[in-house]
């Protein structure tokens, strides 16, 4: 007999970031289909969908529904940081689970949500480290101006400091924003070695065809003398992009090694996807156990740390190579650092650095 | 000090938090496994041994002086207060104790980070501007110093200004401050009851 659990699905399919809720939405179906089309396994999930349509203000409203509503303990949601952080109070009244699919700045590890995806020691430093290595520690920086802007270009800022290199520029643009000319004329005037690009949706869209026509225009702003490198980039956006994606360069887990159509495999989807079997697998496991003390005697099996609740993941460093993304660095495992304050978890930085423990 | 905040390297560093519920204090135990550092639990004395932790949490509900193997405000590491009761009392007991930073309870599942790097910032801050009141106190009770010394050097029938100039450039010579120059002309001075070695 099949035990039925309902599971919360909390992603807005419209709004800036569109693509990637798409993305991580997808691969959470595509995972409750294959659970449900198991036979064997004793988890079968109904999902209980919510869309907040991109308005911050809905996440917590919903989140409450999902709870108050139906059978739902776990939430598959949100994108974005500020969304996230939304809904974290509901889930420490209600003891409820979000697990949270995609790369994010860090700094948090709340008792109520699952970090599938990689933080800043599983993506940024060793991004940086391979464009200091490979492209010199000048880069230029730009974000959306929100939290994952300012945090990778602060720990970008740091890094390149510590490397003995120079930050050419910083700027931000306001979510939504697409005119990105002056934007474009000083990174042609500072001539930078790699251009670190924390940009999400539209804008990061409207500069990267902006910055692929500069690179026409002047040979110095090709990928291989000057790569927009990102932490955030993948197969879910290549479609919306098109030709300008030729050439850039972005971190993650790992990347799908054929042309993927409408911008499917991409690692937002595909731990979404593998995230859902986890869940099933640990429901099958959990007993009468609550899920928190579960999760903290048992959740090293099912590749969850139980201090952070975030995984060890593999790291690869990419460009996209005639629409599919080509590995050029591979990490196999990297354990998770969520506060950057283990440099022993950081790929690449030989470097020692200061350290406040005398030993 | 520079505005940058750092992110200190903690892996190792060591933690005791100082409270009577061990339950009560179980999320911030997580939190500060979660960041890297190892963590003890204390009550209702701090071990002496925690002389070497790296930093400490500690309750002001139920807190008070002997429970610290040192002064109060003497920590030799950055202090963090958990602050239950707001009563004035308490806070000012928790400030005279030294804290670099607070945390309300009930702790949840975040807060300590934020109190780690401003405990940290507070404390060097604290440290360096301690450090730099000591050497202006020194500075300033040598005046008197210098004065005698300039007195001395004019003695000759030179203007207090030639015998200024003469003691910054002994000091240069010697490689030493004004301030310490000064006292070695004085104590010179006073050992041999002239000045014939410094010339």
């Amino acid at each position: 007999m099949r035990r039925n659990v309902d599971l919360g699905v909390l992603y807005s399919t419209t709004g800036t970031y569109a693509a990637i809720s798409r993305a991580v939405s997808r691969g959470t179906l595509a995972g409750i289909d294959e659970v449900n089309a198991d036979v064997s396994n004793p988890i079968r999930f109904s999902p209980v969908i919510r869309d907040p349509g991109g308005e911050i203000g809905r996440y917590a409203p919903l989140c409450d529904d999902i709870l108050a509503n139906s059978g739902a303990r776990h939430i598959f949601g949100c994108v974005t940081s500020s969304s996230r952080k939304e809904v974290i109070p509901t889930l420490d009244r209600t003891h409820a689970m979000l697990w949270y699919n995609l790369p994010f700045e860090g700094f948090e590890t709340s008792n109520r949500v699952i970090y599938t995806h990689a933080c800043a020691n599983q993506h940024l430093l060793p991004l940086l480290s391979w464009c200091f290595g490979n492209f010199g520690a000048a880069p230029y920086l730009i974000g959306s101006n929100y939290i994952w802007g300012w945090e990778t270009c602060r720990v970008a800022r740091t890094r390149t400091d510590e490397a003995g290199g120079h930050v050419l520029g910083e700027r931000y643009l306001p979510l939504g924003q697409q005119d990105v000319a002056t934007l474009i004329a000083e990174i042609e005037s500072l001539r930078p070695r790699f251009i670190l690009n924390s940009l999400v949706g539209a804008s990061s869209y409207a500069f990267l065809r902006a910055y692929a026509e500069l690179g026409r225009r002047d040979p110095h702003f090709r990928p291989e003398q000057c790569p927009v490198v990102s932490c955030n980039l993948t197969e879910a956006e290549l479609p919306l992009l098109g030709e300008a994606a030729e050439g850039l360069v972005s971190v993650g887990p790992h990347f799908c090694p054929y042309l993927s159509p409408e911008g499917r495999n991409s690692s937002f989807e595909d731990i979404s996807r593998q995230s859902v079997h986890t869940l099933a697998a640990m429901l099958a496991a959990q007993g009468e156990q609550p899920f928190e003390s579960f999760i903290a005697e048992q959740g090293a099996h099912f590749g969850i740390d139980p201090a952070t609740h975030y995984s060890t993941l593999s790291v690869d460093v990419a460009q996209v190579r005639q629409g599919v993304f080509e590995v050029l660095h591979h990490w196999p495992e990297v354990a998770p650092d969520p506060y950057l304050t283990r440099p022993k978890r950081h790929p690449g930085i030989a470097a020692p650095r200061l350290s406040i423990v005398s030993s | 000090m520079t505005n940058q905040m750092h992110i200190p390297n903690l892996d190792q560093a060591c933690a005791v938090v100082l409270h009577p519920v061990p339950d009560q204090v179980a999320t911030l135990i997580r939190q500060i496994k979660a960041i890297g550092l190892t963590v003890s639990h204390a009550w209702p004395d701090l071990p002496a041994s925690s002389i070497t932790a790296d930093f400490i949490f500690y309750d002001t509900d139920m807190g008070h002086d002997d429970q610290f193997p040192w002064e109060p405000g003497k920590a030799p590491m950055p202090m963090i207060a958990l602050v239950g009761a707001e009563a004035p009392g308490r806070i000012e007991w928790a400030a005279r104790m030294g804290a670099d930073a607070l945390l309300l309870k009930p702790v949840g599942s975040s807060g300590a980070f934020s109190a780690l790097l401003m405990a940290r910032h507070s404390f060097e801050r604290r440290q360096s501007l301690n450090g730099e009141i000591k050497q202006l106190r020194h500075r300033m009770s040598a005046r008197q110093t210098v004065v005698q010394a300039v007195a001395l050097l004019s003695a000759h029938g030179k203007s207090q200004d030639a015998a200024y100039d003469q003691l910054r450039q002994m000091a240069m010579a010697w490689r030493i401050n004004v301030e310490d120059a000064a006292l070695r002309i004085v104590e010179n001075a006073n050992d041999e009851g002239n000045l014939r070695d410094c010339n």
